[in-house]
This record gives structure tokens, C-alpha cells and sequence, in this order.
């Protein structure tokens, strides 16, 4: 089974809580993309996300200034992260079961952000669909249910 | 205020409900979309729609084979879809409400589809925050409204219409302006001490 660190997107941004909403949506635009980490600010602090979501669900959709707002107004905090050897189907299965779409994926420190887009484009879920049943049977090819009849 | 049909997309891909998962998937890799619409079946019949989200949470969440599993078992049918005339800040508003980042956008036929990041990138949410120019088009509004009654005569339909503009505008006002009354202590304390040393704002 494929694994989150083999199809994460490695390219993060991160920003700090305090900048404005505008400059939020700047560095998302210029670079492309849908969401900007929020780096914790000491150990103890968690991982926060803002995405392209809540900066319309938000600010958009009120006509409030992004230049007035900042990031820790309308940022996630903490958010779900996953380790990098967490399996894609359940990665799909966690984001499924919690209704998000994105997380950081960190393992003394941040390693890199995973998406559905990610899981759509990258693992291969449509050519090896697998079923826990047969995950088990794989990685216990012994076991009495594994048998295979011809 | 931008409208919907001024930042949607129009390159819109539709799918039979009745093709495969894998077949979608492979379309929507083919397209570079995150999205399919499902065409009515008939003048009665709601639209559809399948997203990466219904594949990755509904297909790939379970392992279940997309070579086998049909559109129809993971859309959206009835989806919720927007007219072309919609303006942006209600559109995102809707999607706010609902819950949702994309509609068909629909009048007679389909002629599009919008979504957040249509709203992201092609709004001008950033540099015209609405509430902003509030009450520069309610003054707007007001002149237009009293040449208009000047003209056409105090008791024209014409001259009912520009108050009618005037009064939705104040609504909207009167909304922003119940909304913006929260504020905390700190904010009035500095706004009556504005040199003390708490209130300093730094930039970085």
C-alpha cells in the first residue's frame, strides 16, 4: 500500500498568524495554491492551516476587508496532521471520517502537506483497489482466511 | 459587485450517471477538473455532480473498486446549482451556508460552473471589500432615486424601483452594522489611549 510520504506534495508555504488575510491571498495566488500552514510557534504549540475555504466561507462571504483581518482570525488551529508512513487508504478513510480535504504531514517537523487531489492523482486506488481483507491476507499470507481455493 | 457568470468557469465536463468510477477518475485526470456535472435525464430531472471529494471519501476512503462502483452510487443529485446573475458575495455566501465549493451555473441549460477558487482568483473581493463602498452606493443610489422621481413623477413604478435599490442597500447596512458593534475592550481602550504602550502595532 502506498504510504502518505509518497504522494504528499513536498513544495509548503507557510505563514505566519499574524499576516493579513490580503497577504494570505497573495502568496496563494502567486504560488498556486489552495491552502498556507501556520508553523507552530514554540513546541508545545500545534500545526494550523488556512485554506482557500475559509478565506471565502469567511471573509468573502461577509465583504469583510482582507486587508483588515488576519490569518488567526479565520485559520484552523489546531489542525489534524498525519505521519508520513500512514497508509493513502487511510488517509482517505481519516479525511472521509473528519470532513477535511487536506493536512500537514509532520514527523519532526513538517514534511510536507497531503490533499484529496493528491490521493486522486498519485496513489493508485483506481488499478489496486484493496480491501482491509485483503491487506490482512497479504501481509499474513498464512493465516487459515487467507487461503486461496482454485 | 462582480457576477457569477463574470468569474465562472464555462468549460464544464459532463458524465452519464451510469459510467463507471474509473471512468470519471480517468476523465477528470484527462481534464485537469475536480469536477463532473451529471446532466438531467429530463426537463424534470435535477442535475448532479461528482467530485474528487465523493471519490476520495466514498471510493478510495474504503478501498472499494472504481471499475466496478457507478457514478450514480457517490454524486450529488439534486445539487444545489446558482444562476448566472447571482452576485459573488452571495455565491459565496450560499457556499458558506451550505457547505458546499461548487455549483452548475444554471439558466434554461447549463452554462458553467463556479467555485471557490473561481471566487479566489477571479473576484474582486481583495481590493473591493463590499461593506467598504456601502455607503458610497447608498448616496449613489439616493441621488439616482430623487432624479428619478424628479423626472418620471413622484408616484411612477420607476421612481418605487430606485427606493426599493435605496432601502435593500440600507438593509445590507444595517446588517454590516449589527454585525461590526462587537468589539472588545482593549480595542476601545486604545482607541482613547492611542500612545500607551499596549497599543502599539508593530510591523514586521
Amino acid at each position: 500500500m502506498m504510504r502518505a510520504e509518497d504522494i504528499m506534495t513536498k513544495d509548503v508555504v507557510a505563514i505566519s498568524g499574524s499576516a493579513t488575510v490580503a497577504e494570505a491571498v497573495k502568496l496563494m495566488k502567486d504560488k498556486g495554491l489552495r491552502a498556507l500552514i501556520v508553523e507552530p510557534r514554540s513546541d508545545r504549540d500545534p500545526y494550523g492551516m488556512v485554506t482557500e475555504t475559509d478565506i471565502v466561507y469567511k471573509v468573502a462571504a461577509y465583504g469583510d476587508d482582507p486587508k483588515t483581518l488576519r490569518v488567526f482570525e479565520i485559520m484552523t488551529k489546531p489542525c489534524i496532521t498525519v505521519t508520513p508512513d500512514l497508509g493513502v487508504e487511510y488517509v482517505a478513510r481519516l479525511f472521509a471520517n473528519t470532513r477535511i480535504r487536506r493536512a500537514p504531514v509532520v514527523q519532526n517537523g513538517l514534511k510536507g502537506v497531503i490533499s484529496i487531489s493528491d490521493i486522486m492523482h498519485k496513489s493508485d486506488f483506481v488499478e489496486k483497489p484493496k480491501s482491509y481483507f485483503e491487506i490482512y491476507c497479504e501481509e499474513n499470507p498464512s493465516a487459515l482466511e487467507a487461503r486461496m481455493y482454485d | 459587485m462582480l457576477q457569477v457568470k463574470d468569474i465562472m468557469t464555462q468549460d464544464v465536463v459532463t458524465i452519464s450517471g451510469s459510467a463507471t468510477v474509473a471512468e470519471a477518475v480517468k476523465l477528470m485526470k484527462d481534464k485537469g477538473l475536480r469536477a463532473l456535472i451529471v446532466e438531467p435525464r429530463s426537463d424534470r430531472d435535477p442535475y448532479g455532480m461528482v467530485t474528487e471529494t465523493d471519490i476520495i471519501y466514498k471510493v478510495a476512503a474504503y478501498g472499494n473498486d472504481p471499475k466496478t462502483l457507478r457514478v450514480f452510487e457517490i454524486m450529488t443529485k439534486p445539487c444545489i446549482t446558482v444562476t448566472p446573475d447571482l452576485g459573488v458575495e452571495y455565491v459565496a455566501r450560499l457556499f458558506a451556508n451550505t457547505r458546499i465549493r461548487r455549483a452548475p451555473v444554471v439558466e434554461g441549460k447549463l452554462l458553467g460552473i463556479v467555485s471557490i477558487s473561481d471566487i479566489m482568483h477571479k473576484s474582486d473581493f481583495v481590493e473591493k471589500p463590499m461593506q467598504l463602498f456601502l455607503e458610497d452606493r447608498i448616496d449613489a443610489a439616493r441621488e439616482e432615486a430623487r432624479a428619478t422621481c424628479a423626472e418620471k413623477g413622484a408616484t411612477s413604478p420607476e421612481c418605487a424601483a430606485a427606493w426599493d435599490v435605496v432601502e435593500e442597500l440600507q438593509a445590507i447596512a444595517a446588517d454590516k452594522r449589527k454585525a461590526a458593534k462587537k468589539s472588545d475592550s482593549l480595542k476601545d481602550y486604545c482607541a482613547e489611549n492611542p500612545d500607551a504602550l499596549e497599543c502599539r502595532i508593530y510591523e514586521d
